[in-house]
């Protein structure tokens, strides 16, 4: 059981929480090709090493926020407060 | 001391210096010249056992008698009985090897509970003990058999057996799986009570010989929270079985950990850490339940295990009467057991030494020692299959004997540490693993780091419960003062306490794995030096793969006897060091847990309206559906329909998922997640929408109503209500964190209700007379909040699942069943009767509305469902346009692509089952499937909807349907998905 | 190349008596500088490659590298259950051939992989489950797999030790039997393919990790990425000079499509499996409950083999979790209840290469000579044979057999996703 560490409500248990995903950047639907769009919808980086991704604090404080985790050893670090946006991908 | 910590000691109970009477056991010193090989001896002054409480139990079905402190192991041996199982392949006989838990031989049945571990398990009264994986008896085998084939059942036979032909091979199987090891599951056996417990403690040490105690008391002296968890049924490890003085220092390490009001744990495992420190404990003989499971999270974890005497490798080592040097001094001075009469010993350290000693003390003649040391050896034991008579020593000599008992070393069980991430390394001086770098908050001491006087263990024992406290703080701190909030009060943060600990290692041991012949070397699987030579000589060379094919290390005590000897044997083979050929980690758990404690109570909650118990009183059928217990039907679906389409039915619909929504920002919320557009919604009126996800597949759908200005009330499918919440949470706080929405789940907060049919508006102008209900000012897709029965702020709309004249009330939860009640006092006269989810199923299919999840699955895009100009694709952004415009509706759809349909086969007699595939007429090629279909009571006849390929999806195309039964009708595509009233007069009415 | 020694019981006794050992079952070689073929990856989609590009087409100049021991990933971490009863035409089509390749291993490879088709039953606890069931036995049937619906008398026949009552919190209201599903002795698939293709001239490299892929001419950073060529493999042993590398490294499979610049739309996630110490056998089938989560079937040796789905997040340790058997004894106690004082003996974690439409990703990449068969999720042990053959046809004739073609790496780019995701919450 990973402890997690929620900005708001502090580490909780991986269980309280639901996992989002690796966190991407959505591109602007106007714009966006099929080709970005679904590089969007489906590439992912899925690295053995440190990944940021999106967690929602179900059972705590609903909020969902990012941070990054080594996929490898489950340390995290640099947890984001909700509503900051992760810098967009390349 | 808390309601879970157990008495200290309870082998101190039966130590009396001045023994009364015995009730059993032989009235001489304990050499009771009886005939018998194994039995009781006299009082002993550390004995375990109470002389005055004897304890019945039957063993194969014959009654003997024990004594309270006995294991079944130990009992067994009083009333001499040697033989306990028959190993695995060649069903072998087999005795105790090492008396503990770990003792591979010594498994048995007790009553309804397979593979117990005798050794460990305490005898209780009326045990129905018995042998296992014998046929017919222990002592009469009949597969005994395979031993005399043995040198052709190497490891690994079965994969070049058999091969040919292949017919044969399932009747092999049968036999083989008639060798299957193990005792017995009676299915019938009844889910006992098992518990589970959540603890957050400082320090747990795992582990509770002198080590493990002083590593307690240092951390609690520290001011730490403690737990200390041991194995055995009683605290003290190997000194529990010691002198005098050595049980007076586990006496005096127990009362220092009650005096700090330690936590103990005993007859309790740490069998897993996981991240973070998050640790399962199995604890058994806990009062009131079978087994607990505690999940403790530690902030430090000390781990103590001690050492598991390893055995040895020699022709004949697993013959009855062989044994370790720490069986010989548990059954002894515990248990006052005699192993056998004539004994040598093999010894290379000062267990070895002792052990002559112990059985001297218990009058067991050592017929010879022999130093390995000074470069003695056995090489083999003789004698008939189930007795030890001759012990072959390195010079040839041999010696009549009964008992071989042996100390050649141990293996570390570092399994905790593993789960940690830690590799054992080899310690070549002391011939055995050790643990590798320390890790921070999981720290080793005691015999698992390293030997020495008792004084140097104690020392770092001491240490590292101090180091384990200190780290523990600063971890707690972090934990503590880690969020936002916290940070402002945060004081200093303690300092990284460093490892001063005292040097601690193995003590010089000679290298002993294997003789120079061959035996076994994992008992539980009968994988003998021999086969594991030959595997690696087959390329099977690296441990992970001599252990996978010759199954060596993957019986019930997985390696802890014989993993270091197999790697031993591979090293030998393959002309390398141990430390080249290196030795695998230990997975979880430590030692086996039950299924049941892991499971706990099973907690699989429903969830119910507040109408629900009105319902099982008036004769509903439940239907589970998702967490919700609902109506099914109240005893005949089809009439409930007919009822509704004539007069006024009612149903209770408060699962569906519900939301608050306010805020100034609302309207471009739902235009965001929603396909349709939403901008123009006014005061007062409901509209439907169907959400997609940004691929474009249909997600969940809907009605929204518009109760005020910035309030609107978002209705989602049952079973989509929790996942529709957490995607609106997503999209604001991550896509648009500048809008201000507040998303309030409220479906819990109301009772909901339908009132369905053409007499619906009568009977809702009794329950809310002051509520305007006239057509042209309360028309079809409006909502009004209104007093209804009394009650007030309820919520009515109009809206129509069924295609009738329908209204939905929802009603502040805790007045549902009046509301509910009070519809069914007035509606009497008008026919009145409830339906339940059939029925409305029946009716919703009768006008063509689909389900998302039934007649949509994972791929299904929100073009695919005929919605027309429902799908905005002109709006700036909503989830999913993309994916939608590329797509297209209608006619723009790839002609592969699939789209919704309805159907009615041409006999309407005939109701395809739900899920029967569409083919294209003559030919075997799957065109779609059949998503809903149901015999119409409306239409007297049978109704489908369904999938099909775009191009056939054109009105009065004949596709052919496979029933299930293998026959082929033909149905036809409709022009409409409403099956009934496509121009919606009635629920417009 | 010399045959390898036959195995057979009377080979057994002969050695038996005489006291000779079996030969290496694969060569221990020198890594050489260049080789057609290197297949990245030495589980059983990387070995029964080599082993049908040497037996079908005649392709011997192949290395199999792995970074560790060959089965080490899933092949040798599956709980080995087979079977072909998919939910798409293409899925059906495609595990069915790996079903007649196992089948006829034991023969083919001249090793007892004891398959026992003992019948696989996927338990349905509601209207839907059952819908779908009956769903995935439609289009069985229409493809010629045995497979159909049955009611609760019929699954407690099969497996007397499931509760089949009305009162258990999830009932169950029938099941989807596919007889000739059933299990298989993993790790001897494994062998079996590494010890035939090795007689046919194919080099098995353990612990030669790929550190590196060389490619030139792309328009990523050093000449990697689409429109680029592969010239080679540098490994922890030393370079290789090969046309032709094939990426089947499931769980890894982003990491190594990285190396040559080619991202994917995978996630790594651990599945998680246990063991219960042996007992008598009582569970004649496999048994798996979509809704609860679990499958169970036991052992030849007694044991109980159990797995769920896969790990709620992204992943790369295989250390397992608690809660993992703490939700699966409690999910297997409801449909089994008389079984609680059986013991879980060892639990572990496999890697799975997880896809957007749980459908593999096979053939050609925008790298010249680059080919992946990844993505297999939870389902590659299955595909073991079928990848194997069809990979190694991609390979010869450069042209992607018709069998896989659903299932190119291209699909997410036009949109286009294989449907086998309607089933799949646990697919097993």
């Amino acid at each position: 059981m990973l402890l997690v560490p929620c900005p708001h409500c502090g580490p909780r248990n991986s269980a309280d929480l639901r996992y989002v995903g690796e966190s991407v950047s959505r591109p602007d639907a106007e714009s966006a090709t099929p080709e970005h769009w679904r590089r969007y919808l489906y590439t992912r980086s899925n690295p053995a090493g440190w990944l940021r991704e999106t967690w929602y604090c179900r059972l705590g404080c609903r909020r969902f926020f990012t941070v990054e985790r080594h996929t490898a050893s489950n340390q995290f670090r640099t947890p984001v407060v909700p509503g900051d946006k992760p810098e967009a991908k390349a | 001391m808390t309601s879970d910590s157990r008495p200290f000691l309870p082998s101190l109970r039966s130590v009396r210096l001045t023994p009364g009477k015995p009730l059993l056991g032989p009235t001489e010193s304990g050499q009771g010249n009886d005939g018998r090989l194994t039995g009781r001896l006299g009082a002993r002054s550390g004995e375990v056992v109470d002389r005055r409480r004897p304890i019945r139990f039957r063993w194969n079905g014959t009654d003997l008698v024990g004594l309270e402190g006995d294991t079944i192991a130990s009992a067994l041996l009083a009333n001499d009985v040697q033989l306990i199982s028959r190993s695995m392949k060649y069903h072998r006989p087999r005795s105790y090897l090492t008396a503990d838990y770990w003792d591979p031989n010594s498994l048995v049945q007790v009553g309804d509970e397979p593979n117990v571990r005798s050794a460990h398990r305490l005898l209780a009264p009326g045990m129905e003990v018995s042998a296992q994986n014998v046929w017919p008896s222990v002592e009469h085998d009949i597969k005994a058999a395979n031993g005399l084939v043995g040198r052709f059942l190497t490891a690994g036979f079965y994969y070049k057996t058999f091969v040919r032909p292949r017919r044969l091979w399932p009747a092999y199987e049968r036999v083989l799986a008639t060798f299957a090891p193990g005792g017995s599951v009676d299915i019938d056996t009844p889910h006992g009570y098992y518990d589970k417990r959540y603890s957050h403690p400082d320090v747990v040490v795992a582990g509770a010989g002198p080590a493990g105690m002083t590593a307690a008391v240092a951390a609690a002296e520290a001011g730490a929270r403690v737990m200390l968890v041991e194995h055995e049924p009683a605290l003290g490890g190997h000194l529990r079985f010691g002198d005098a003085g050595q049980r007076a220092v586990v006496a005096g390490l127990g009362r220092e950990l009650d005096r700090l009001g330690v936590e103990v744990l005993v007859d309790s495992t740490v069998t897993g850490r996981y991240e973070d420190n998050w640790l399962a404990i199995n604890q058994r003989s806990h009062p009131g339940v079978v087994e607990r499971l505690i999940k403790a999270r530690a902030k430090s974890l000390v781990v103590a295990p001690g050492l598991i005497e390893r055995p040895y490798v020699f022709a004949g080592n697993d013959k009855p009467g062989v044994m370790t040097s720490g069986a010989v001094r548990r059954l002894i001075n515990g248990y006052a057991v005699r192993p056998g009469r004539r004994a040598v010993v093999l010894t290379a350290n000062a267990d070895g030494d002792r052990a002559v000693e112990i059985l001297e003390s218990a009058g067991v003649e050592v017929a010879a020692v022999v130093d390995a040391r000074a470069g003695g050896d056995v090489v083999a034991a003789h004698g008939p299959a189930r007795r030890l008579e001759e012990v072959e020593r390195n010079d040839g000599s041999r010696v009549e004997a009964d008992l071989l008992v042996i100390a050649i070393g141990w293996t570390a069980p570092t399994s905790l540490l593993n789960m940690a991430g830690d590799r054992p390394v080899y310690h070549d001086a002391g011939a055995r693993f050790v643990p590798g770098a320390a890790l921070d908050t999981v720290l080793a001491t005691g015999g698992l780091v390293g030997d020495g006087s008792l004084d140097e263990l104690l020392d770092h024992a001491r240490a590292t419960g101090r180091l384990a406290a200190g780290r523990a703080a600063l971890t707690s701190h972090r934990l503590r003062f880690s969020t936002a909030r916290a940070r402002a009060v945060d004081g200093p943060e303690p300092p990284w306490p460093d490892d001063d600990r005292p040097d601690f290692a193995p003590d010089p041991h000679p290298a002993l794995f294997r003789s120079s012949t061959h035996g076994m070397v994992d008992f539980s699987e009968d994988v003998s030096s021999k086969d594991l030579v030959a595997a690696a000589a087959e390329g099977y060379d690296s441990v992970e793969l001599l252990k996978r094919f010759t199954t060596a290390t993957m019986g019930p005590s997985q390696g802890k006897l014989e993993t270091v000897n197999t790697v031993a044997v591979l090293a030998e083979a393959r002309g390398e060091t141990i430390e080249q050929v290196g030795t695998t980690v230990w997975r979880p758990p430590f030692a086996p847990v039950s299924l049941g404690a892991l499971a706990g109570r099973v907690f699989e909650p429903t969830r119910r309206s507040p109408m629900h118990d009105w319902h099982e009183s008036n004769g509903a059928v439940p239907l589970s559906a998702g967490v919700w217990i609902r109506p099914d039907h109240y005893g005949d679906p089809a009439a409930e329909v007919v009822n509704t389409r004539s007069n006024v039915g009612i149903i209770d619909v408060s699962p569906l998922g519900k939301f608050d929504l306010r805020g100034p920002n609302v309207t471009d919320l739902l235009n965001l997640v929603y396909v349709n557009r939403w901008s123009k919604l006014a005061v007062g009126a409901v509209r439907y929408g169907v959400m997609c996800t940004d691929d474009g597949v249909v997600f969940d759908d809907g009605v929204t109503g518009r109760l005020a200005t910035d309030r609107y009330l978002l209705t989602t499918t049952s079973s989509g209500a929790a996942a529709v919440g957490e995607w609106m949470e997503n999209w604001l706080q991550t896509e648009r964190p500048k809008w201000q929405v507040s998303v309030t789940p409220v479906t819990d907060v109301f009772a909901s209700m339908n009132l369905a049919g053409p007499k619906s508006r009568m009977l809702l102008s009794r329950l809310a007379p002051e509520l305007d209900l006239e057509p042209e000012r309360f028309g079809y897709m409006q909502v009004r909040i209104a007093t209804v029965a009394g009650v007030e702020d309820c919520v009515v709309w109009r809206i129509g699942f069924t295609g009738e004249l329908s209204y939905e009330v929802h009603v502040p939860a805790d007045r549902g069943l009046e509301v509910w009640q009070a519809a069914l006092d007035h509606g009497d006269d008008l026919g009145l009767a409830p339906f339940g989810v059939e029925a409305q199923r029946i009716m919703r299919l009768e006008k063509g509305h689909f389900i998302v999840g039934q007649d949509t699955d994972g791929l299904t895009k929100a073009g695919a469902l005929g919605l027309g100009r429902l799908v905005a694709l002109d709006k700036p952004d909503s989830v999913g346009r993309p994916e939608l415009v590329w797509d297209g509706t209608g006619d723009e759809r790839a002609p592969t692509e699939p789209c919704l349909v309805a159907l009615q086969p041409t006999n309407p007699e005939i109701v395809p089952d739900e899920a029967c595939q569409l083919l294209r007429p003559g030919t075997n090629e799957i065109v779609g499937r059949i998503t809903s279909s149901r015999m119409s009571p409306t239409l007297g006849r049978s109704i489908c909807l369904g999938q099909v390929r775009s191009d056939l999806a054109p009105a009065g195309t004949a596709v052919t349907v496979l029933l299930i039964d293998g026959r082929r009708v033909t149905a036809e595509i409709q022009a409409h998905h409403a099956h009934f009233d496509p121009e919606g007069v009635r629920l417009r009415g | 190349m010399k045959p390898p020694a036959r195995y057979s019981a009377l080979g057994l006794a002969r050695r038996g008596i005489s006291g000779d050992s079996w030969p290496r079952a694969w060569r221990q070689v020198e890594l050489r500088p260049s080789y057609d073929v290197v297949i990245i990856g030495g589980g059983v989609h990387g070995l029964a490659t080599a082993y049908y590009l040497a037996r079908n087409h005649g392709i011997t100049k192949v290395a199999v590298v792995d970074k560790s021991y060959i089965g080490s990933g899933g092949s040798g971490r599956n709980t080995a259950i087979v079977r072909s009863n998919y939910l798409t035409p293409e899925g059906v089509a495609f595990y069915d051939r790996s079903l007649q390749l196992y089948n006829d291993m034991a023969g083919e490879l001249n090793i007892n992989v004891m398959f026992s088709r003992r019948g696989h039953l996927t338990l349905a606890h509601s209207d839907a489950a059952l819908r779908t069931m009956r769903w995935r036995a439609e289009v069985n049937k229409l493809q010629g797999i045995d497979s159909s619906v049955i009611d609760p008398a019929q699954v407690k026949e099969l497996a007397p030790s499931l509760d089949v009552s009305h009162h258990t919190r999830y009932p169950i209201l029938g099941a989807l039997y596919h007889p000739p599903g059933g299990i298989i002795r993993h790790d001897a698939v494994v062998w079996g393919y590494a010890r035939a293709a090795d007689a046919m001239g194919v080099q098995i490299h353990q612990k030669t990790e790929v550190l590196d892929i060389l490619v030139e001419g792309g328009e990523g950073p050093e000449g990697k990425g689409a429109g680029g060529r592969v010239t080679g493999v540098r490994t922890s042993q030393g370079d290789i000079a090969a046309p032709i590398v094939v990426n089947a490294t499931a769980g890894w499979a982003s990491l190594i499509s990285a190396m040559a610049g080619v991202e994917l739309p995978i996630s790594t996630r651990p599945l998680q499996a246990a063991v219960t110490e042996p007992v008598k056998v009582f569970l004649p089938t496999v048994v798996v409950s979509g809704s609860l989560h679990v499958y169970v079937s036991q052992t030849d040796r007694g044991e109980l083999v159990f797995g769920a789905s896969v790990d709620p997040y992204n992943n790369y340790s295989v250390r397992g979790s608690l809660e993992f058997t703490e939700e699966l004894a409690g999910h297997v106690l409801e449909l089994m209840p008389g079984i609680s004082k059986m013991r879980l003996l060892r639990q572990w974690a496999g890697l799975c290469d997880m896809t957007p439409d749980y459908s593999p990703i096979m053939g050609f990449t925008p790298v010249e000579g680059f080919l992946c068969d990844v993505g297999w999720g939870t389902y590659g042990f299955k595909a073991g044979p079928v990848s194997g053959e069809t990979m190694a046809e991609c390979v010869a004739t450069k042209s992607v057999p018709e069998l896989i073609q659903a299932f190119g790496l291209d699909r997410f780019g036009h949109g286009r996703l294989v449907g086998e995701k309607g089933a799949a919450a646990v697919g097993h």
